[in-house]
């Protein structure tokens, strides 16, 4: 992994430092020309470059270990080469798989649940005429945000208890109570629902702040040309905060494989293993079972390269079918 | 001309759109309100399973036992410096870059986005990263906290995508004005983005301040260590069987402690957020120039 | 260029262990090379004789925060240690709760305490490989206090569980005179008097006992069980397992020791094991055991207790005291609840589980070797943790100060002081304001210590329980590094089908009746192949050091 990460980094700074060819076919300025143009801009960008090199890219050499043994306590690049041992490990693992197909279910749901929440509540909280309440649901909606990961996993649990209030409510209807959380069936339902309980209001933050914006101008003109409020909304306040959408998006898309770790581990239990046990729960039982290193830095490998083509993936059909990309 | 405001069907949504933000409102705030309920009953209330939005047994003894601690107000101040200090500098290095990356013409622009994002997915091992920071002495430090989580890659492209959206025409008549990239950045774009600055802001301390990992890792000495890290030892107890199961003196802290100490973490950010929220609804008075 | 300074130090550090670590089979050479690290330490310490540094020196010690009595600089504990002993410990704070994370993180980066306590027994063999923790079992003639409990106990069978495939032991595992045992039920005498019956002896006995509770109560369960989380039935199937022979929930480990057949065999395959999840089940089926038991929060659990739901749950002297009696007594001023001896099951009258009287102990990094206060430190840790004055110290801490010692020789708190609810009210508490009785440095010893904090009930119950019998120590049966790594990969898919099954066939989810072919889906995650490596380990280990 090594090599990746250090060819890109350094790539960048001798690209600058060597000027190409002066006869490049494509049109621009060269380094030299664009250094004395934009040296001031290139400044700003110092101590950023720094801090990725350092706090970043540095410690990356450190994955070397998903190909070489790792002792604890031993050296930190590892003690012996020990090739695609650790891959292969994990790839004739059958419960690595049952792990990797559930990471990819709750990452699916948790994306298509969660992504486009926040930007109906944004709309639906924009609407709003009275100021006061519009700043109180604002203000309330981002309360689960702060809350503990331990305290809303607390909550689930005693909503969701046989005597709880959800169960009193599937009672009162005639139903039958249901063992929430011993059912695998019902997990994805409560990971996603309450994923959505705790991301959707701090989630408006971004829209909101690019819904303020829009340029009333626009609004006026589409009044002006007899457009109702779902009109104004679908030609002015929607095409308004698309570039803030899209990026949202492509870095959702981006995160898909990082399951929340520490509320699965918190809420999932033996009996409901087949639907909520994820990559990163197996890895932890792994190592505090094993303190297996290079196990875990290669399947972290894995995860990294997932994620960066399924970025790339998602960038790519922005760019061709909206014109926004990330870069 | 009857104005489109005054229809009937936008007076049914207006209506509408009130129920169900409300109801948001009560699902939001239940847990929350139970909570403060809980920090302000008695333990044996608690444990009984009675207690749900009204406090029972009310008691502020609790308040008074967790404030008597100094521990606790040493974590917090910590707490405090920390975040200050943490979103400061964060701000600064991310909103340089952002700008430096919103510019299209620039040459290498490509390869410096991909500088960050690469990021996002490759990192280095917990191993590498504690010896990084031990090597660099920044142990038991301030610092610690501070340099490895200066850039959000995340904020840092959602900047970006703010900065491209900003009008060109302002930049490019001050540029002509002769003010310089220094200058421009400072008096012509960031007070432009007062809203995405003050989301930022936001994002960064919320981080910041619930923020243990890097705490945990790095600091050695209780007065050093964050609010945080003084809530988990009280919440998250023994984490592994052999510990739960085998400690000769396992006793669990008590749920109106926890409940107390939950609140008054959280409370700072609820204060503070009113103030932040202001620049988002009132701010920014962009309009006049957006293309 | 300063970082790949060094890394490349580093790689030669750890270069220079692992070569280190290889000469394994060589007889110790004890003393030869210690005479250069004596520094400040005694020239004739021995048993009896108090430690105290003829130089101030001071050691580096990875410090387990309690969060019911977090650390004080100004502890009492640490004033007098060093008045003593003319010894510093300098902590590194880490928090309870993610102690062992950062134990391996510090370890694995080469940068651990040169002290590392609360380590359990098994916790150390994945540092062993590469040679970054002390082989202590080399240097006990530096620690007489030690040596001599191991003899007059007669520990070394239980020290011979700790043994590496090299001969050696990594770990100073703390030291108990007796077998000390904390779990069992709890259960509301009122409502067996309510009832006429009789506190049931064997697990038969409960199950009677729960159907009439049931036939009086029919709309509750009789028994809702806690520590569900993380580990299933982490406190009942241990206690339960252990009485019908095939220990489960937090003791259960992949192997267990079978005696009569001489041979380890799959814990989750046993015919032992299946029996003790038939009779689970059938207390589930009948309604007599609430199914959440196995799943639900502890806090869940009380409530039921607390509110008259339940009647049987299962408890430790502490939470007995601490978290079931004060809220039952608010709601119910009349109930009674009683810690009961632990239930007999088909293997008669036996200790249930710990399997050995050793505790949790310290792991000393290698590189206090380097040191030339090794040889103090060791004779530090000895009085500490191994002298009867150390452990008295660290427990109750100064006579006339922090407790009273009556002419019987009978610890009690001093008036001021409250610990464990003994002078309830007190201004002070020995733990968290004086750092004493902390599980840190507090814990083993003798029989006679080990009570000084208990009730007499407690101590009843210990009495009732220590003249069972003990079962025999299961021999020793290191891995080889290989074969750990090995048995790693299979160990947690096959505890986690094993931890899965359990609640099905208890919960009634599957039917006991495919108990085969569980047993068979077992044997594709490589069950047999790991049971004949640990019997492998076992013969080869027999063979080797007889």
């Amino acid at each position: 992994m090594s090599a990746t990460g250090t060819v890109d980094a350094p790539s960048d700074t001798q690209d600058r430092r060597k000027a190409p060819p002066a006869g490049r076919p494509r049109a621009g300025p060269t380094w030299r020309q664009a250094l004395r143009r934009d040296w001031q801009l290139y400044s700003l960008a110092v101590l950023p470059l720094l801090f990725f090199a350092i706090f970043r890219y540095l410690p990356m050499i450190g994955n070397v270990i998903a190909f070489r043994k790792f002792e604890p306590g031993g050296s930190v690049l590892g003690e012996e080469w020990a090739g695609l041992r650790y891959v292969q490990m994990f790839l004739s693992d059958p419960t690595f798989w049952r792990v990797f197909t559930n990471t990819l279910v709750l990452g699916g749901l948790t994306l298509l649940f969660c992504f486009p929440m926040p930007i109906v509540l944004a709309l639906l909280i924009n609407e709003v005429r009275m100021r006061r309440f519009k700043r109180f649901v604002q203000s309330v909606s981002y309360l689960p945000h702060f809350l503990s990961m331990v305290v809303v996993a607390g909550l689930i649990m005693e909503m969701l208890s046989v005597d709880g209030p959800v169960n009193q409510i599937v009672r009162a209807v005639g139903g039958d109570a249901v063992a929430f959380m011993q059912e695998p069936g019902w997990f994805r339902t409560i990971y996603v629902s309450s994923e959505m309980w705790q991301t959707v209001g701090w989630g408006t933050i971004l829209y909101l702040a690019a819904l303020t914006t829009i340029d009333d101008q626009l609004y006026e003109a589409a009044r002006m040309d007899g457009a109702g409020r779902w009109r104004q909304t679908w030609h002015v306040t929607l095409p308004g905060i698309r570039p803030t959408a899209v990026t949202l998006l492509i870095l959702n898309i981006g995160a898909f494989m990082a399951v929340g770790f520490e509320k699965v581990l918190l809420l999932y239990n033996p009996l409901t293993y087949p639907t909520a046990d994820v990559i990163s729960t197996y890895l932890y039982r792994m190592g505090v079972v094993s303190n297996n290193f290079s196990y875990a830095a290669a399947i972290g490998l894995l995860e990294a390269l997932i994620g960066l083509v399924l970025v790339l993936t998602a960038n790519l059909i922005s760019r061709r079918s909206v014109g926004t990309s990330l870069w | 001309m009857v104005t489109v405001d005054r229809t009937r069907g936008y007076r049914l949504f207006q209506g509408l759109n009130a129920v169900i933000l409300t109801g948001v409102v009560i699902v939001t705030l239940y847990p929350v309100i139970n909570i403060i309920a809980r920090s302000l009953s008695d333990e044996n209330a608690i444990r009984s399973g009675s207690v749900n939005l009204i406090p029972r047994g009310f008691t502020f003894q609790t308040y008074q036992y967790v404030a008597s601690d100094p521990t606790f107000w040493i974590n917090y101040r910590n707490t405090v410096v920390y975040t200050v200090v943490a979103t400061l500098i964060a701000i600064i290095l991310t909103t340089c870059y952002a700008y430096v990356l919103s510019k299209p013409k620039l040459k290498g622009r490509k390869a410096l986005i991909w500088v960050a994002v690469f990021t996002m997915f490759f990192s280095g091992g917990l191993i590498p990263n504690y010896i990084l920071i031990s090597s660099l002495g920044l142990k038991d430090s301030i610092w610690a906290i501070v340099l490895p989580n200066a850039i959000s890659v995340f904020n840092l492209l959602v900047m970006k995508a703010f900065f491209e959206g900003l009008p060109a025409e302002l930049e490019e008549a001050a540029a002509i004005d002769g003010m310089n990239t220094y200058g421009i950045l400072l008096r012509i774009v960031l007070p432009l983005s007062k809203a995405v600055l003050a989301a930022m802001v936001l994002f960064y301390a919320v981080a910041f301040w619930n923020s243990w990992f890097s705490a945990f890792l790095y600091m050695t000495q209780s007065d050093l260590f964050p609010v945080t890290v003084y809530l988990r030892n009280l919440i998250a107890g023994a984490t592994s069987a052999t510990s739960v199961g085998a400690d000769a003196t396992n006793m669990t802290v008590a749920a109106n402690i926890k409940s107390v100490t939950i609140v008054l973490t959280l409370l700072p950010i609820v204060l503070i957020y009113p103030f932040v929220q202001r620049f988002f609804v009132s701010g920014v008075t962009l309009g006049a120039v957006k293309g | 260029m300063y970082q790949m300074n060094r890394r490349t130090a580093l790689i030669t550090i750890g270069t220079a262990l692992a070569l280190a670590g290889c000469g394994t089979d060589e007889p110790e050479k004890k003393g030869d090379d210690l005479s250069a690290k004596r520094d400040g330490a005694m020239a004739n310490f021995a048993v009896g004789t108090q430690f105290a540094a003829t130089a101030p020196v001071s050691f580096s010690l990875l410090y387990n925060n309690h969060s019911f009595y977090p650390i004080k600089n100004d502890w009492l504990f640490w004033s007098e240690l060093t008045k003593r002993t003319n010894t510093t410990l300098v902590p590194s704070v880490v928090p309870l709760s993610d102690y062992e994370s950062k134990r391996s993180l510090m370890i694995g980066a080469g940068d651990a305490p040169l002290i590392i306590p609360k380590t359990y027994p098994g916790q150390e063999t994945s540092f062993v490989a590469s040679g970054a923790i002390l082989p202590v079992s080399d240097y006990l003639d530096l620690m007489p206090n030690f040596k001599d409990k191991v003899a007059k106990w007669n520990l070394g069978p239980d020290l011979d569980t700790l043994r590496q495939s090299d001969g050696r032991f990594y770990l100073l595992p703390g030291l108990h005179e007796g077998y000390w045992v904390e779990y069992s039920l709890a259960m509301r005498t009122d409502i067996l008097e309510e009832l006429g019956l009789e506190i049931p002896t064997t697990w038969d006995e409960l199950h009677t006992v729960l159907k009439a509770m049931k036939a009086k109560y029919p709309d509750q369960y009789p028994m809702s069980d806690r520590w569900g989380v993380p580990t299933p039935g982490g406190a009942l199937l241990r206690v339960l397992g252990s009485q019908f022979g095939a220990p489960g929930g937090w003791a259960y480990q992949n192997a267990t020791w079978d005696p009569k057949a001489q041979k380890f065999a799959f814990t989750g395959a046993m015919e032992q094991y299946k029996q003790a999840l038939t009779y689970l089940h059938t207390l589930v089926a009948e309604k007599l055991l609430d199914p959440e038991s196995f799943t639900q929060p502890d806090d869940m659990a009380i409530q039921k207790l607390a509110s008259g739901k339940s009647f049987v749950i299962s408890t430790n002297a502490q939470t007995l005291v601490n978290e079931y009696r004060p809220p039952l007594a608010e709601a119910n001023p009349r109930a009674k609840l009683v810690k009961i001896p632990v239930p007999i099951g088909p293997m008669g009258p036996i200790k249930p589980d710990p399997k050995t009287r050793l505790e949790n102990g310290i792991m000393i990094s290698k590189k206090a070797l380097d040191s030339k206060n090794f040889v103090a430190m060791m004779q530090f840790i000895d009085w500490l943790w191994y002298s009867d004055a150390g452990q008295a110290f660290a427990k109750w801490g100064i006579d006339g100060v922090t407790t009273t010692k009556d002419g019987s020789g009978k610890y009690k708190p001093a008036s001021d002081v409250d610990f464990i609810g003994l002078n309830p009210g007190a201004p002070k508490h020995l733990q968290k304001d004086f750092g004493f009785s902390n599980g840190v440095f507090a814990y083993g010893g003798s029989t006679e210590l080990l009570q000084s904090t208990f009730s007499e009930e407690e101590v009843a119950f210990q009495k009732t329980m220590n003249a069972r019998t003990a079962l025999p120590v299961e021999p020793p049966h290191p891995l080889t590094d290989a074969e750990r790594e090995q048995a790693t990969l299979w160990e947690t898919p096959l505890k986690d089908h094993v931890t899965q099954n359990t609640l099905k066939f208890i919960l009634g989810n599957r039917d006991l009746g495919e108990w085969d072919a569980y047993v068979k889906e077992l044997e594709a995650q490589n069950s047999k192949a790991y049971i004949d490596m640990v019997n492998a380990a076992y013969e080869r280990y027999k063979k080797q050091h007889g």
